[in-house]
């Protein structure tokens, strides 16, 4: 197939299937999962044919959008390494997600309204993934943002997730703020927003003139993007989104808060590398910012007790990694984390929903306990994302948490020490708090009835966390990096690299000794930090904001409001208005002779103004 | 085929329906039907382009050319809405018409079906006419039929009244019009407007009685128009009209007013001419009265007849302000296809409110804005069809009305008239303020708890609603659509 079908099948078939299910949703009632799997499963097809697919340089087009004078904005497709390994990635865990969704939503009433609402999100995903243009990756972008406002809100009935799924759309807000800014502003400075248009003109064009002249526009513009990335990658402190919206269902947790939308904020960035990578001061605040959130992240997940928070917080404190690599000049490196991460997270998630699932919706670890022995392939593919997350050695994650402490260790060309140390300290935190969920919720006793009658999940289910096992161990081999098309990075050699290796075994090795010894037989949580239990209480720190800030400041502007427009540009003109207007009513008295009178009164006016008064407007 | 046989064509075809209605007995239906037949007729010939030219032995007193050819357009568009109202409306007609309502069915209906023929005749010849008699005895077509309609509800004493009124202080109007034009004519010695305007552009001597001329002239069709201060008439014989008569004075004879005044503005302020200057200050100060005393004293109007009353007064300030901007280059149309745009946009707006009026007298509401409260809900689609027209007439962006308003008000800019632009743009911010009052009638709870019959409308008038909500909404994001009409 030519790659222009292939994109386009990817693109809008899912759109297709969306539409269909929504307008017809009473109908589909039956049929509407089988549509969405069915078209999931081709659109992974398409994605594999497409790995082998050429780059384009030019990019293909499929439709010329927006056309204004000169500049154009069109829905074309980028083809290139990057985006090939993407749309795999998330053409695979979309279409295992899906299989693992019949299952998981078998009883759920509104399960048509949840499948189309999936593959809403699979047609913006590829949409953000193929965009050519920042316009495009825009308008999918915002997408993205409705269609996980609709899976977050899939159970809208509860408070909570109603509440969570507004929570992400606002944060999200935010952070597209950003990004339109960024866009207007590149878009100001060049007048294109085609990105292959904007890197070429970086390398030799106008932008490259303002970088060697006015850095800070080009730092601006690079932050405003970032701050888009910030919102929809869940950076610090726009993460609040993320924990909470584990309300809904968890393969949702799976797709799109693990390994989809979230990471298209890393993706968005190593897209526009060439801005970010063109001021070392916005470079040095990403890097911060995802350091910062990927050692926070990692401390609130320590003091967690809901199975899928912990796995929430885990997920910032990897995107916080991602992010801080591309910072640090490693854009390759985050995107290698990305991918290994996409495959391991999405297992965790599915298999906490396996376990969630068993236990009757229970998702307290501390209710869980001796699952390894109900649920074995549950407990062994969960153990298996464990090491892969943790970074223990050959595993997939070892080979990408190697990267990006190697970027980050002070021989590197932006390496910074006090970064290395967080992100070394992350790790052993990560293997800390993971180690910490599969010791209370897969051995022990079981400390819960729900716990107790737990068994095996179905096979639909069990069938994605066994093929996302593979993937979790052998991602970060060459043999199925290389064919997957992901940006694998550049081998680091010298003294630096056995630091780093050291480093690294070191903080698996504290970390699993540490909560085995604190958690092994433990019936209730024996560290209690409520610092980190109540995520820093940065929640409560954004709630007092608006109630003493942005109410008090509210306030202050309806007092203003009243005195000043509507009392005094608003009700005294509309006063004066109705009184006149009173008065010109009082006119109309009714009488014919009146208004003869008027009448002529008229003529008067206007043969004056003809005759006498003729002087030039 | 020469346009002069459509306009032939509708007036015969108005005698015979006239003489049906007298001597044969047949449903009166079937009369607005041949006219609105007649009407579908002569405006598809107009819009295919077959309506050809005149002779050249004519052309010194009616011309075809763009600006005429959307007017007679515009004139049967303004009809048939009219006869569909009038069907719409016929209960209220019949019953204060007929002497014995229970006993005779249908009396005097069909000659108002037929009447607006005329009245549409005489629009059509005053679109093409260039000559000072021919304009005349067009108007006076339009004004005597419109004498009729107004006075038609002969048991009603509103409607008398509005009647009287409207004859004695139309009479004076059209004596002032006409004693215009002999002064003119009396100075210049000619008849035709083209000769007219090579006079003025080449006049040595005392300009004063040629002004005077001109003042008189602007005063009478101000007051067909409706312009301050001969706008005195206009409540009054709105409220106590006939609706649809009503409706076909603000949109029809208002157009017809607008259609003379652009010929004889152009006249006036052709290049070089010694009555430009003081022209367009009459028509900017009569404008700007107009826009400020229609819009504020239409804030304390309680009938809604009336309040759509001084809107027209409102809307006619802005089509003076529109003709007094002749340097409208930046807007690629001229000052005279500026206010056809508007009055296209205005059309349809106008209708659609008098058609809801009409569908509203005709199940006993009545006229007072209070009496349209709970109509969003007994009929949502009425409901929601008056709001988008309101809206629109009150000018918000992506209805026909801001359209309208924007170029009025972008002309004003290209001509420097900043004390203009701030009336205009102080009379549409008090527009928002009256027009959303009666939306807001139309989504509250009705006073009462008595519930009334649902309001409804017949095939044809859903139809025309339709056509003219989407003309409303398809103008206000595609205004090219009218502008193409006019700008060949």
């Amino acid at each position: 197939m030519e790659p222009i079908s292939l994109t386009g099948t990817v693109l809008l078939l899912p759109l297709a299937s969306a539409l269909v299910i929504m307008l017809f949703h009473g109908l589909l009632k039956n049929v509407a999962h089988l549509v969405s799997t069915g078209v999931s499963i081709i659109m992974f097809g398409c994605a594999l044919i497409f790995l082998g697919a050429e780059d384009q340089p030019n990019g293909l087009l499929l439709y010329e959008y927006l056309k204004v004078g000169t500049f154009t904005a069109d829905i074309g497709f980028v083809v290139d390494t990057q985006s090939r390994g993407m749309l795999f990635i998330v053409t695979f865990i979309g279409m295992l997600v899906h299989i693992y969704s019949l299952g998981y939503m078998k009883d759920d009433d509104a399960r048509a309204r949840y499948f189309g609402a999936l593959s809403l999100f699979m047609f913006s995903m590829n949409g953000i993934v193929l965009a050519d243009n920042l316009v495009m990756m825009f308008i999918f972008w915002e997408l993205v943002g409705v269609s996980s406002y609709l899976l977050i809100g899939h159970w809208f009935k509860k408070p909570e997730a109603a509440d969570a799924a507004k929570k992400a759309f606002l944060t999200n807000r935010v952070g597209d703020f950003g990004f339109m800014a960024g866009i207007l502003i590149l878009f100001g400075l060049t007048g294109h927003v085609s990105i292959a248009q904007l890197q070429g003109s970086m390398e030799s064009g106008a932008l490259n003139h303002i970088r060697d002249n006015y850095e800070w526009i080009i730092t601006l513009a690079g932050l405003g993007l970032f701050l888009g990335a910030m919102g929809k990658s869940a950076q610090a402190p726009l993460h609040v989104w993320l924990p909470d919206a584990m309300e809904g269902p968890t393969p949702v947790s799976a797709l799109i808060h693990a390994a989809t939308m979230v990471a298209a904020g890393v993706y968005m960035l190593v897209r526009v590398y060439f801005i970010i990578g063109a001021s070392h001061v916005t470079g040095d605040i990403i890097a911060w910012i995802g350091g910062i959130t990927a050692l926070m992240a990692a401390l609130m997940a320590t003091q967690q007790s809901d199975i899928k928070k912990i796995l929430a917080y885990s997920t910032l404190s990897q995107l916080g990694y991602m992010v801080m690599a591309v910072g640090l000049g490693g854009p390759k490196e985050g995107m290698f984390h990305l991918y290994t991460h996409a495959f391991f997270k999405a297992m965790l998630f599915l298999g906490s929903g396996a376990v969630i699932y068993a236990c009757h919706h229970e998702q307290n670890i501390w209710k869980m306990g001796g699952l390894y022995k109900k649920m074995p392939v549950t407990f062994w593919t969960f153990a298996i994302g464990t090491a892969a997350l943790m970074g223990v050695p050959l595993m997939a994650g070892f080979w990408s948490k190697e990267g990006i402490l190697a970027v980050a260790y002070p021989e590197h060309g932006h390496g910074n020490g006090i970064l290395f140390g967080m992100a070394v300290l992350t790790a052993t935190l990560t293997a800390f708090y993971m180690t910490r969920l599969v010791v209370v919720a897969f051995f022990g006793k079981a400390r819960g009835k729900d716990a107790d009658h737990a068994h095996e999940a179905p096979l639909v289910m069990i069938l994605p966390l066994v093929v996302l096992a593979f993937p979790s161990v052998l991602a970060g081999y060459h043999f199925l990096a290389e064919p997957l098309q992901a940006l694998v990075p550049n081998h680091h050699e010298g003294a630096g690299a056995k630091v780093v290796m050291g480093c690294s075994l070191v903080a698996v090795i504290v970390g699993f000794l540490a909560a085995t010894r604190l958690y092994r037989n433990a019936d209730k949580d024996p560290v209690n930090i409520p610092l980190f239990a109540n995520k820093f209480y940065i929640d409560e720190f954004y709630a007092g904001l608006v109630k003493y800030g942005q109410d008090r400041f509210a306030w202050l502007v309806t007092a203003l409001e009243r005195i000043f427009v509507d009392g005094l540009t608003v009700r005294l003109p509309a006063a004066l208005a109705s009184g006149l207007g009173s008065w010109m009513r009082g006119l109309q008295s009714g009488s014919l002779q009146a208004y003869t009178f008027v009448l002529g009164l008229g003529i008067v006016v206007v043969v004056y103004l003809a005759v006498f008064f003729s002087t030039k407007p | 085929m020469s346009p002069l046989s459509l306009e032939l064509g509708l007036g015969l075809l108005g005698l015979v329906l006239l003489l049906v209605e007298s001597f044969a007995s047949v449903p009166r239906k079937l009369i607005a039907y041949a006219a609105i037949g007649g009407l579908l007729a002569a405006l598809a010939v107009i819009v295919s382009g077959a309506a050809g030219s005149v002779p050249d032995s004519l052309k010194e007193f009616y011309v075809v050319d763009p600006l005429a050819l959307f007017y007679k357009g515009f004139a049967i568009i303004a009809t048939l809405a009219t006869i569909i109202l009038s069907l719409e409306y016929a209960p209220i007609i019949h019953q204060f018409v007929a002497t014995h309502p229970e006993r005779t069915k249908e009396a005097g209906l069909g000659e108002f079906y037929s009447l607006p023929l005329f009245v549409c005749v005489g629009m059509m010849v005053m679109a093409s006419a260039v000559d000072l008699i021919t304009i005349f005895v067009a108007l006076e077509l339009v004004t005597v039929s419109f004498y009729v309609l107004v006075a038609f509800m002969r048991r009603s004493a509103a409607s008398l009244e509005a009647g009287v009124k409207y004859l004695i202080l139309g009479a004076l109007s059209t004596g002032l019009l006409v004693y215009g034009m002999s002064w003119l004519y009396g100075m210049t010695g000619e008849l035709s407007l083209s000769g007219v305007a090579y006079k003025l552009a080449h006049w040595e001597g005392n300009s004063a009685p040629i002004l005077f001329a001109v003042g008189l002239m602007l005063a009478g069709l101000a007051f067909k128009v409706g312009a301050v201060p001969f706008h005195i008439w206009i409540p009054d014989v709105y409220q106590g009209a006939p609706t649809p008569v009503t409706a076909f004075l603000s949109v029809g004879s208002k157009a017809a007013g607008f259609v003379v005044l652009t010929r004889i503005v152009g006249t006036f302020l052709t290049p070089g001419s010694v009555v430009a200057g003081p022209v367009i200050q009459i028509l900017l100060i009569l404008g700007g009265a107009t826009i400020l005393l229609g819009n504020l004293a239409a804030i304390a109007q309680t009938n809604f007849k009336r309040l759509l009353g001084y809107s027209s007064i409102a809307h006619a300030g802005y089509l003076l302000v529109a003709l007094a901007c002749i340097h409208t280059g930046g807007l690629k149309m001229t000052s005279g296809e500026v206010a056809a745009f508007y009055l296209a946009t205005y059309l349809p707006m106008t209708f659609v409110c008098f058609l809801i009026l009409s569908a509203m007298r005709a199940k006993g509401y009545g006229e007072d804005i209070a009496s349209l409260k709970g109509l969003g809900r007994a009929n949502p689609t009425l409901g929601l069809a008056l709001a988008i027209a309101l809206a629109s007439l009150a000018g918000l962006p992506l209805t026909a009305g801001f359209m309208g308003k924007f170029f009025v008000i972008f002309a004003t800019v290209l001509e420097g008239y900043y004390t203009y632009l701030a009336i205009a743009v102080i009379g549409a911010a008090t527009g928002f303020f009256y027009y959303f009052k009666v939306i807001l009638a139309v989504y509250s709870k009705p006073d009462g708890p008595s519930e009334g019959p649902t309001p409804d409308l017949g095939l044809l008038s859903k139809v025309s609603l339709a056509v003219f909500v989407a003309a409303i909404l398809v103008v206000g994001v595609y205004p090219d659509l009218i502008r193409f009409a006019l700008v060949k």
